[in-house]
């Protein structure tokens, strides 16, 4: 934890400077004889100089306790994603991003969803293992229930809540 | 005024008794005591995904659905705390501590009474709290100036952020001053100034509550389910699941106790549930007979933590309704449900709309009552329930998040802030920062912006009256200390100071005696 707080501080230091240069840059609206304490650029200062206090501290106390060595190699990275929860999570996201990100609005709603469904089941489902009568129950068992919650939330969404699907 | 008052909320109770409302109580109900019995599913989750179905209902009848989808989750978490010992939501973790031992036992379904009689006396506790404090708090809160409302978001985000991360208070401060830098993203409130837009039109009106939550909350949380491995199966419980009268007369006492502190700790700001569960069962432990049972299979242990909880949730809605400041995370989806559906909680909600604050006490007296007869009567379909492996169940929860996220404005660019959220909600989960105070931050952040500025132009720049006025003084005084003594080298400097203090006063006192 002492090495993501080391890392985490940094990035916090850093966005709390930019914070406070952006708000230094923001106008003081001199030309409305605007009251010079009212000016857009307080508050977001106030709050980058909280987190930058913050982000100072949470620097000095890992490196306090040795999170400034930070110790990055290969084997470690590899190890990161040869763990399976790492790879369940991996996985997860990366079809989540993809349908949410990039099939929604490319197909139809229904279609993006189905498949979203039922490829997330078949894949997390999928057991080497077992022989083809079982692999062919499960996959169709995933495209019943990607029918279903597709149309049904299509139908929730459009019919009842008349929402324009993108 | 007591009369009134009362003639208030029998007519606000009854004003709910339709079939279209008893429909809507009985399945929100039912819905959000499986998302809490679920786990990975909580219940800021539910509320945030539930809220986007509840677009086209009426206001009143939308709140009372995600009521219902709030007490019935908070509820629901304990039947997964007591069968497979995980908390169904991080409210029901103090409940595993007594409620596993109790079903390792054989008495699952004593443990499964005590949780419900627990839960309903709590929300009722709380209930009477919101129905007597609100009105008075309501009416207080008028006196609030822009000073006292400066000091209550810095006030909120501070202990918030201390409770919600005790054992490393910085964690929950940062969290909860991100969430106020991300509230001022977007056009502010007083020169209509565009800050941290960039010219881009999406972000004018600053990130959108719901899908930052529905981010945080729902897509962190199938990121997170996914990850670990699938939990033990659950098995139905053998002996009676219904609430013993004699439990509840046995432990009265540690009820009566536990639903104050749960109403308390849900009155103050972005607390929540966990914490007063904790901290309710910490109380009872402490004062109890047989404290050596606790944590093996204590009935008074599980009675406290489940009174506990399910107390925040009237608690939290108390500063929700009437100074715009939610108590937990749950609340602040709630409030900003509200703020959606058109109603304005706030200083003002006892002038404009009085009759609301007695209809959400009705809505909360109604979600209790569901959560008894489901306590009661549904224990067996809740397993199965259980039973739904999560693979088949978070595709479906991340499909709800993301049409939920679009359907509110009909912008794919709030898909990709629920997705940006979910991202870097999951990374501070996994960092132990936690959520709350994020969430406050947001919802406090134009607060603080707008009432600092318009003090300080009141003032013409003095910074006096943030530091003198009594209120002010009580809350920039806790909010100090709270920083100054969970920082140690703050605290060393202070404590060096001190006794480099008494170390000179002494020698001074001696010589005036002699």
């Amino acid at each position: 934890m002492a090495r993501a707080d080391f890392v985490t501080g940094w990035v916090l230091i850093l966005l709390s400077l930019y914070v406070i240069v952006e708000s230094w840059r923001m106008p003081r609206l001199e030309h409305l004889k605007v009251h010079p304490l009212s000016v857009p650029g307080i508050v977001p200062a106030f709050i980058g100089s909280v987190l930058l206090f913050f982000g100072i501290i949470l620097v000095i106390r890992s490196i306090r306790r040795g999170g400034h060595r930070l110790g990055l190699t290969r084997e470690g990275f590899r190890r990161i994603f040869d763990e399976p929860g790492n790879r369940r999570l991996l996985l997860t996201a990366f079809l989540c991003i993809g349908y949410a990100g990039f099939l929604i609005g490319t197909i139809p709603y229904w279609l993006a969803t189905g498949l979203f469904v039922w490829v997330f089941i078949v894949l997390f489902e999928r057991d080497r293992g077992t022989g083809f009568r079982v692999q062919k129950w499960r996959l169709v068992t995933a495209a019943i229930l990607a029918l279903i919650s597709s149309g049904a939330v299509t139908l929730v969404f459009e019919r009842l809540f008349l929402v324009t699907l993108p | 005024m007591l009369i009134e008052n009362l003639a208030r909320l029998f007519s606000a109770i009854w004003g709910f008794v339709t079939p279209f409302a008893l429909f809507h109580m009985a399945w929100s109900s039912l819905l959000g005591i499986i998302i809490g019995a679920l786990p990975g599913l909580t219940a800021t989750m539910g509320i945030a995904l539930i809220t986007t179905l509840t677009y086209k209902l009426p206001a009143d009848l939308a709140i009372l659905v995600l009521i219902c989808v709030y007490v019935g989750a908070i509820y629901g978490g304990s039947r997964t705390a007591i069968l497979i010992n995980i908390p169904g939501t991080p409210a029901n973790a103090a409940t595993t501590l007594d409620g596993f031992p109790l079903a390792m036992q054989g008495l699952a379904g004593r443990a499964m009474g005590v949780a419900t009689s627990g839960s309903v006396l709590g929300s009722l506790i709380g209930m009477i709290f919101l129905a007597t404090i609100a009105p008075i708090l309501g009416t207080y809160a008028l006196k609030f100036q822009s000073f006292e409302f400066f000091w209550l978001a810095i006030f909120g985000i501070v202990i918030s952020g201390h409770l919600t991360a005790l054992e490393d208070p910085i964690k929950g401060w940062i969290a909860g001053f991100l969430g106020l830098l991300v509230s001022m993203v977007g056009q502010e409130g007083i020169h209509a100034y565009e800050r941290f837009t960039y010219g881009t039109t999406e972000l004018l009106g600053g990130f959108a509550l719901i899908p930052a939550m529905v981010g945080a909350f729902g897509f962190a949380e199938v990121l997170s389910v996914m990850q670990s491995p699938p939990p033990k199966m659950a098995e139905a419980p053998r002996d009676s699941i219904f609430p013993k009268v004699a439990d509840v007369l046995c432990y009265w006492r540690t009820i009566v106790r536990s639903g104050l502190i749960g109403t308390a700790i849900g009155i103050i700001p972005g607390v929540g549930e966990d914490i007063g569960a904790w901290v309710s069962y910490a109380a009872a432990r402490r004062k109890s007979k047989e404290r050596e049972k606790f944590g093996k299979g204590s009935i008074e242990g599980l009675m406290a933590a489940e009174t506990g909880n399910n107390a925040v949730v009237p608690g939290a809605i108390i500063p929700a309704l009437t100074l715009a400041i939610p108590g937990s995370a749950p609340a602040a989806v709630l409030l900003a449900a509200m703020f959606i559906h058109g109603l304005r909680p706030g200083p003002m909600i006892m002038v404009e709309s009085p009759q609301f604050v007695y209809q959400v006490v009705a809505m909360v007296f109604f979600a209790t009552l569901a959560i008894l007869i489901y306590g009661v009567a549904l224990s067996k379909i809740l397993l199965k329930i259980l039973a739904i492996p999560k693979t088949r169940l978070m595709p479906i929860v991340f499909v709800l998040c993301a049409i939920g996220s679009y359907a509110i404005t009909n912008r794919t660019f709030d898909i990709w802030v629920m997705i940006g959220f979910g991202i870097a909600g999951y990374i501070l989960r996994q960092m132990k920062y936690p959520m709350a105070p994020l969430v406050l931050g947001i919802i406090l952040g134009d607060l603080m912006d707008k009432n600092l500025r318009r003090g300080l132009v009141l003032t013409d720049g003095d910074l006096t009256p943030f530091f003198t006025r009594p209120i002010c003084l009580v809350l920039w005084l806790i909010t100090f200390s709270s920083i100054v003594l969970s920082i140690d080298p703050l605290r060393h400097g202070l404590e060096s100071l001190y006794h480099g203090l008494r170390s000179r006063i002494r020698p001074g006192r001696l010589k005036a005696s002699r």
